[in-house]
């Protein structure tokens, strides 16, 4: 189908910079969550690749060709909109053939693409209704067989699960994904929500305050996060960062004191600095493991929450520079602990993240991937 | 939000009410019993609300006395309805452009459309009669339609700006992403969910033209066949006396197609309102 190019690709308002000379290739077929707080551009890009909002600078090429000021229809593409945009005084099926009549396609064709984008989306016998008369779901589906009727190259979708509760924003993913395996489309997908983003996508840009801060697969910004925004942002419940000072470092390893741990080598590279530095140390809550008393550091659990395969538990360490911090960690389901109980904690140094003061990664040399 | 109201307040609120609306109506009601008497007993003192001799006859004498009072009658919707559709012509494109576009002098011209309805449409008779003169269409029905359509359109466009700005703006950007263009997307998306806001408009135009085209039927307009019937009701004052009972009987026969557009369209108005807010 189609590959999607940005090359330098700049967008201000006025006199904010909202986009900061964004660089992506994004290859056929791929499924592509921009991700990043509210607020970081990520809606902003996805309209200019849909040629809604103009970019100050930059091109987008779409299948080697230079659609920069090309009209929606031109680039291929089509979108979903976060508030589904369904036309409210048309039926189902006017809605879902709204492309096509815009397009001027014969009565017939226009009937069985329309049935033909029902069926996949099980809309079959919904198609005299009126849209105020469907599930939030249902609704959902509408604004994306409006979206695939059209055959387009690129799928945009604007946040599409966020108006829909948590149990149908599950099947929903579920979904999509089969969708997409199904329509072989490149889909580019834009959401705040880190879950959908690791679950759904084949590839995975993290945005921050206009710039790309990673692309890459998920398990990639999982193991591998370059910047400690990426690493805090990715992940569920996120990584507890640790302030550490750096005691030695050789070409494979560094070994740092970090406040309310104690001292750990870890094998990462690039850990070019001198003794005293301040570093920030990354512990996923799920790379924590019980152990007896004495051993490890001490945790003071202040809620649990039980999920049943597993537990969560939130609380402190004590902190020589803050008396004490938050930390969070994974405990198995069945953990006999209770809320103020003191639980004794101990790590890997193989599965912690290390970051300079700048907030960039050290690579780590033992990584699963 | 719950409101609960003392004995005491309500009481107050009930005739503040009550004294409003008796003030509005009685001229109402004062008109109708005088359509009903006869002539000779309208004088009567001391006065009667309700009398045995009251009758419809100055319904059926009406149409004697002024020959031409269903031409009258015709022309008065006749003129109201053209207002009203000269001035949506207008009015429909320029509300959607104040809606949705950005542009030099936005602000301005619309703080200049409201400014034209400081001035009450007496103080531009003499300017409007002598550009009328000029155009040559003193004495024809435009006489009545243009000025009538100038003075309704700025409130037209107001009340549907800030309908059409109601309508969220996704629904032209999927519209124009599906490929539709402006104007197919204003007429197949934007005006059919415009509905409750065209009727509102619509009606605020009859009515208004339909209230108005006395002060330009009897300045610009000499000739007898294109008058309205709030002009036509002239012939009832007569060299000797003033029929007041065919005047106030024709009077509300005047009235009554605003009347009945009015009760008519008020129902639909209340769903129309609630059924266009758009759910997005």
């Amino acid at each position: 189908m189609a590959t999607v190019a940005l090359q330098n690709i700049s967008k201000s308002f006025d006199d904010t910079q909202v986009l900061n000379n964004i660089n992506l290739s994004i290859e056929d077929r791929e499924f592509i969550v921009f991700v990043g707080p509210s607020g970081c551009g990520k809606t902003t890009l996805l309209r200019i690749i849909a040629g809604l909002e103009e970019a100050s600078e930059g091109q987008i090429i779409i299948d080697g060709e230079d659609v920069s000021s090309a009209h929606p229809v031109d680039r291929g593409i089509s979108m979903v909109f976060q508030s589904y945009a369904l036309y409210p005084h048309l039926s189902v099926f006017e809605n879902i053939a709204f492309p096509l009549r815009v397009a001027k396609v014969p009565e017939a064709e226009l009937n069985q693409r329309v049935e033909h984008a029902a069926n996949i989306l099980q809309l079959t016998n919904r198609l005299q209704h009126k849209p105020g008369q469907l599930s939030g779901g249902q609704r959902q589906r509408v604004a994306i067989g409006r979206s695939i009727v059209r055959n387009p190259k690129v799928f945009l979708f604007d946040e599409p699960l966020s108006n829909l509760d948590a149990a149908l924003r599950g099947d929903m993913r579920v979904e999509l994904a089969s969708l997409h395996q199904d329509l072989n489309a490149t889909m580019i997908y834009v959401t705040h929500d880190q879950v959908e983003a690791m679950t759904m996508a084949d590839k995975i840009v993290v945005i921050n305050g206009g710039n790309v801060e990673q692309f890459g697969t998920p398990m990639e910004l999982y193991h591998h996060p370059e910047t400690q925004f990426v690493a805090g942002f990715i992940g569920q419940p996120n990584m507890n960062f640790i302030s550490s000072t750096r005691t030695a470092s050789t070409a494979t390893n560094c070994s740092i004191k970090a406040d309310g741990i104690g001292a750990l080598t870890l094998p990462v590279s690039s850990c070019v600095g001198k003794e005293g530095d301040s570093l920030c140390l990354g512990i996923r809550p799920e790379d924590l493991s019980l152990t007896s008393s004495g051993q490890g550091f001490e945790m003071q659990v202040k809620v649990l929450e039980r999920l049943g395969g597993s537990a969560i538990a939130y609380g402190t360490i004590n902190s020589q520079v803050s008396g004490e911090q938050s930390f969070k960690a994974v405990l198995p389901g069945d953990v006999q602990v209770s809320p103020g109980q003191h639980i004794h904690l101990q790590v890997n140094p193989d599965k912690c993240h290390l970051f300079t003061s700048q907030g960039d990664a050290m690579h780590r040399l033992k990584a699963e991937v | 939000m719950i409101d609960k109201y003392s004995a005491l307040e309500k009481l107050g609120l009930y005739t503040a009410i009550g004294i409003f609306l008796t003030f509005m109506l009685l001229p109402f009601v004062e008109m109708l019993l005088a359509s009903l008497r006869p002539l000779t007993h309208l004088f009567r003192s001391p006065y009667q609300f309700w009398s045995d001799d009251m009758s419809l006859q100055a319904y059926s004498d009406i149409w004697v006395t002024v020959p031409k009072l269903p031409r009258y009658i015709f022309n008065s919707v006749f003129l109201a309805s053209m207002t009203t559709l000269i001035c949506m012509v207008f009015v429909v494109p320029a509300a959607y452009a104040y809606a949705r576009f950005q542009f030099r002098g936005k602000a301005v011209s619309l703080a200049l459309f409201l400014a034209v309805n400081m001035f009450a449409g007496a103080v531009l008779l003499i300017p409007l009669y002598k550009l009328l003169r000029g155009m040559g269409l003193l004495n024809t029905y435009w006489a009545m339609i243009i000025p009538g359509a100038a003075f309704l359109v700025p409130t037209g466009i107001y009340l549907l700006k800030s309908f059409l700005e109601k309508i969220p703006k996704e629904l032209e950007e999927a519209a124009f992403v599906d490929g539709a263009s402006r104007l197919y997307t204003l007429r197949r998306v934007i005006l059919p969910l415009a509905v409750p806001g065209l009727i509102v408009v619509g009606v605020y135009s009859f009515i208004g033209a339909y209230a108005q085209q006395f002060l330009f039927a009897i300045t610009f307009n000499q000739k007898r066949d294109y008058m309205p019937l709030p002009a036509g009701i002239f012939e009832f004052i007569g060299y000797q006396e003033v029929i007041w009972n065919q005047m106030m009987a024709a009077s509300i026969i005047g009235i009554l197609p605003v009347l009945f557009i009015f009760l008519f369209l008020q129902k639909f108005l209340m769903a129309g309102l609630t059924a266009g807010a758009v759910k997005s």
